[in-house]
């Protein structure tokens, strides 16, 4: 008896039900696809993450490469909690350092690398492929000190710096584990899944360093490595005093870029990657820019290297980042007016690109659907789906019967 | 009640009454004064108690004391203490006291806890072990830490594991190693006596450098810009023979948290040796000052610090060498001159009432960056002195050879030092009490302690009081010793011996560098009987200076021995990658020569390129 009413039933009203239930498979889909369509945060923090993976005192050039790196970073705005620095070994109290407490990277001994204020953050046996990869994805045990953690967000760009020992794609660490160029991109993809970045700089100063990244395929990253595959990097000079090489030549080479520079400057990121001389280096320079949408002659180097913020003032209430309001770039010293103005052009099309995207893109006909619930928050349109469901299920059941 | 009974029955419903012809008329008139007499009554009262508990505050006090050394060296002790009273009195806000160190207190429930870095090894033979000095701020080299909570006994071993991390990420070091059960262990009366809550840990090859110096001085609040810390010049610091950075909790209910950060440093002043008299015999000491030292001078004191002195200490040889010659103490006299003059004068007398040593005091407040403080001492005859040492030199060193088995010696040599304090009779004994904590994989076996005094075998009965052993076990928990000996007093050599068997590490738990070695750390030897603290009766109580309080408090004499390095058997750390290359090329092979036993017919491809060829014709 109840097939017998069930099946008329359904043969008169399939059409129907088969277009309720595509409208609404349609409209949560168009939901969820509007709902995954990420808003862009702002840059709005720097970090730096340098790491020594060499350990002995004849691997002193590898201490002085990411020493002049984390010297850089600092001088040009990024602050000791936003740096985690990693030395696999320690050079600078060494008993053969015949200079206790300086590390130097030039012949000349000019410059103390170490300085009166270093804070290192994972020491020794602790610079460990374990732990390179849990500062990279935020993994820690829950006893792990904050100064140690890699508190990224969503709008924070990385500098990435490696050096030590390289081969195809390796980079040795401590001279008893590697890393390896996919352990490297499948840490970059988490971190890029998890919202750990919104920019990453990748700096790699080793043999073949150019392998260790051949795997990344996380939009965002831009790297460069101081060798292709197959050719060797080379220090540059010995220093006699000391009685190993002090420095890499491609570190020596991006710290004389550097040391020209203040915080204010806006040398390029274009500036930087083709200042490399290949025969100077004795090796090629590579970089790889396919992941990185923006073009390079446009992003100063300071996005990365430094901490430079732009100031935005404004009179009314604050209501978020992306929030359409007029405001002031205020004149910074060293700035002239042609400056203020391209600012002020580049902020305005800047705005209009966070508004562009921070509002749902629509696909055809659910454009009607979405125009009736504009305005209204996401609890009142999950109400909507459920009474729609609701309706359905009610409807499908009468149906059926 | 009799008020109530003639009241109006109207008035009392009402509750009150106007004046005059209420029963309690006779209060209206006197409740004003009455009042007001209470009120200011009250006023007194709190306002006594209030100026009775002394006004509760933060304080900061910064210390240098600086002292000659037998061999032409320098001692530089700087100490800094902040203390914070009880947090019911003050709240959580903190002006001067360090808010991380009150946030740990709080978190861990710590009762004391004393953390040091040290790199190098304290000379007991030329710098004195008898001295409050040398007891409290000889630490073994590499990171100790040790920590008494105030906690159930069940919770200690969590807290202390997550005190360890917490203290890596503060202070730049890898403290976080000690927070496996291998690293640490839990004596009861060898180190300190205590109930069961006491932890001890040591890294004996942490490096020390400016990183770990940076967070301390964070922690004060003037940090290395002004006052005494600004004379720390770090290639002089880390170029010095031995340097010892201490930091010392204590927290009470009634005392709140007294925060002690200690420097030590032993330098060789660089002075130009042009002004030296000619000398006949005897070795001529080095003139120095603070500008040879630091390389910089003082100029002036913190400001939000309550006193900032500087002490330059002369040892009882000297004093008793001044004594000789029959001049008296002053800054300037016979056999030395001191640059300045000093503000004030103190005599310190050790637990035996004899003068030990002589303070000479500046007060760092009245010198300014246009006229610093740049106090020094100048030789005018050469002199020979020593440091009063403790009772027994202890030392220790390995011995036997090969990867599977050794034997750890302790030995003490006697300095004599009985007959200068007692004279004494020769029935007398001396206690010493040793602790020492051995990893896992050196198995120590403690049936096989042996006792030498003066070169013939004691059993262990008649030297040993007290023994205490917590056996090892593999890869849970080190081996943990505490004794309890009585040596005679006429004993010049004694040694004790322990054989260890070398045990094997699995492959991941080696460190990078294992072909160095192992460390063992060292062992705290400590002679009870002997108090090494220093009372100065001639000064006023209100002087209040923490160096001063820290030296008078009671210490036994104590020494750390030596660290030892165990080479262990270290295996081919290339086998695994051999291994799978072998196996790989097997299978490979194996599988190989399989499919193309089944699968391969020989001269097909032939036939197959003429079919083609035939077919395309």
């Amino acid at each position: 008896m109840a097939f017998g009413r069930r099946s008329p039933g359904s043969s008169r009203h399939p059409p129907a039900l088969t277009i309720v239930t595509a409208l609404l498979f349609a409209f949560l889909s168009s939901a969820a696809a509007a709902a995954s369509s990420s808003t862009d945060a702002m840059h709005n923090n720097n970090w730096a993450v340098l790491v020594c993976t060499s350990r002995f005192w004849f691997n002193y050039r590898h201490m002085a490469n990411t020493l002049s790196l984390y010297r850089t970073v600092k001088r040009l705005g990024i602050p000791d909690e936003r740096i985690i620095l990693m030395l696999a070994d320690d050079m600078a109290c060494n008993p053969r350092n015949s200079y206790p407490a300086q590390v130097f990277n030039n012949e000349n001994h000019q410059l103390n690398l170490y300085g009166d204020n270093v804070e290192v953050d994972y020491r020794g046996y602790e610079v460990t492929v374990e732990n390179f990869l849990r500062v990279l994805t935020g993994r820690h045990e829950s006893a792990v000190p904050r100064s140690k953690r890699l508190l990224s967000d969503e709008g924070s760009h990385i500098l990435l710096y490696m050096t030590g020992h390289g081969g195809d794609e390796f980079l040795k660490f401590q001279d008893s584990e590697e890393l390896q160029s996919h352990d490297l991109a499948d840490a970059v993809k988490q971190m890029k899944e998890k919202h750990r970045f919104k920019e990453l700089l990748i700096m790699v100063d080793t043999c073949q360093a150019a392998t260790l990244f051949s795997q990344l395929q996380s939009p965002g990253v831009l790297a460069i490595g101081s060798s292709m595959k197959g050719e060797n990097s080379y220090s540059h000079h010995l220093d006699s005093d000391i009685g190993v090489s002090v420095v890499d030549r491609f570190t020596y080479y991006t710290l004389a870029f550097f040391e020209k520079l203040n915080m204010y400057s806006n040398a390029s990121l274009n500036s930087l990657f083709t200042s490399y001389n290949p025969s100077m280096l004795m090796s090629t320079a590579y970089y790889r820019m396919d992941l990185y949408e923006r073009p390079l002659n446009e992003v100063p180097v300071t996005n990365f290297f430094g901490s430079v913020m732009k100031t935005l003032h404004t009179d009314s209430a604050y209501t978020g980042f992306l929030a359409a309001h007029d405001y002031e770039t205020p004149l910074s010293v060293g700035d002239n007016l042609d400056d203020h103005f391209m600012l002020k052009d580049r902020a305005t099309p800047r705005r209009s690109n966070i508004e562009k995207e921070a509002q749902l893109t629509p696909h055809g006909w659910t454009e009607v659907l979405l125009e009736q619930l504009e305005g209204k928050n996401t609890d009142t349109v999950v109400m909507y789906g459920l009474g729609a469901m609701g309706i359905l299920l009610a409807l499908s059941t009468w149906l059926s019967m | 009640m009799a008020a109530h009974s003639r009241g109006h029955p109207a008035m009392r419903e009402r509750g009150f009454s106007p004046a005059g012809t209420s029963p309690y008329w006779w209060i209206r008139p006197c409740a004003g004064p009455i009042l007001f007499l209470s009120l200011l009554f009250l006023f007194l009262f709190t306002a006594a108690a209030a100026s009775a508990a002394a006004p509760e505050e933060e304080k900061f006090t910064e210390e240098l004391l600086l002292r000659p050394l037998p061999d032409r060296k320098a001692l530089a002790h700087f100490h800094f203490r902040s203390s914070a009273p009880p947090a019911a009195s003050v709240g959580r806000h903190h002006h001067i006291f360090p808010k991380a160190i009150s946030q740990l207190v709080k978190k861990y429930h710590i009762s004391e806890l004393e953390l040091s870095f040290t790199q190098g090894r304290w000379n007991y033979e030329q710098w004195g072990g008898f001295d409050p000095m040398s007891t409290n701020n000889a630490k073994p080299p590499g990171v100790e830490l040790w920590a008494v909570f105030d906690l159930p006994l069940s919770e200690i071993d969590a807290t202390w594991k997550n005190l360890t991390h917490t203290l890596s990420g503060l202070f730049c070091a890898s403290i976080n190693f000690l927070e496996s059960s291998t690293a640490f262990s839990a004596p009861r009366w060898g180190f300190k006596l205590n109930e069961g809550n006491l932890r001890y840990g040591a890294l004996p090859r942490e490096a020390v450098c400016t990183e770990n110096l940076t967070p301390w001085l964070k922690l004060l609040p003037c940090r290395d810009k002004a006052g005494i810390a600004f004379l720390l010049y770090r290639p002089s610091i880390y170029k010095g023979y031995y340097h010892s950075q201490k930091l010392k909790l204590r927290s009470s209910q009634s005392l709140g948290i007294i925060l002690d950060q200690t420097l030590t440093v032993v330098l060789q002043p660089n002075t130009v040796s042009g002004e030296q008299l000619h000398s006949n015999h005897g070795q001529l000491q080095p003139n120095w000052s603070m500008r040879h030292l630091f390389n910089r001078k003082l100029s002036g004191k913190c400001l939000v610090s309550k006193s900032s002195r500087v002490f330059i200490e002369v040892d009882k040889s000297i004093v008793d060498n001044v004594n000789k010659s029959g001049s008296d103490l002053s800054w300037s006299n016979e056999l030395f001159v001191l640059s300045n003059s000093p503000d004030k004068l103190i005599k310190g007398q050790n637990h035996v009432e004899i003068q030990s040593s002589f303070l000479y005091v500046y007060d760092a407040s009245n010198y300014t960056e246009e006229k610093p403080l740049d106090v020094g001492i100048t030789w005018k005859l050469p002199l020979v002195w020593t440091c009063t040492p403790s009772p027994f030199h202890a030392s220790r060193f390995l011995m036997g050879s090969g990867n599977e088995r050794g034997s750890i010696a302790l030995s003490f040599m006697s300095t004599n030092l009985h007959k200068q304090i007692s004279g004494s009779p020769t029935d007398c004994s001396i206690k010493a009490v040793i602790f020492q904590v051995v990893p896992w994989y050196v198995k120590v076996y403690y049936h096989s302690l042996e006792i030498f005094i003066d070169g013939s075998r004691k059993t262990v009965s008649e030297v040993v009081d007290k023994i205490h052993v917590i056996p090892s076990e593999d890869k849970l928990l080190p081996g943990t010793l505490e004794m309890l000996l009585r040596f005679p007093c006429s004993m010049q050599s004694g040694t004790l011996t322990l054989d260890f068997d070398k045990g094997f590490l699995h492959i991941d738990e080696y460190p990078p560098d294992a072909n160095q070695g192992f460390d063992i750390p060292s062992a705290l030897v400590s002679f009870p009987e002997f108090s090494s603290a220093r009372s100065y009766p001639e000064i006023d109580p209100v002087l209040g200076s923490p160096l001063l309080e820290y030296f008078q408090e009671d210490s036994v004499v104590k020494s750390y021995t030596e660290v030892l390095l165990v080479p262990l058997t270290t295996p081919d750390f290339s086998m695994p990658y051999n291994v799978i290359t072998f196996t790989c090329t097997v299978l490979a092979l194996y599988f190989g020569s399989l499919l193309n036993a089944l699968r391969r017919r020989i001269g097909e491809e032939e036939r197959e390129l003429k079919k083609t060829e035939l077919v395309s014709m």
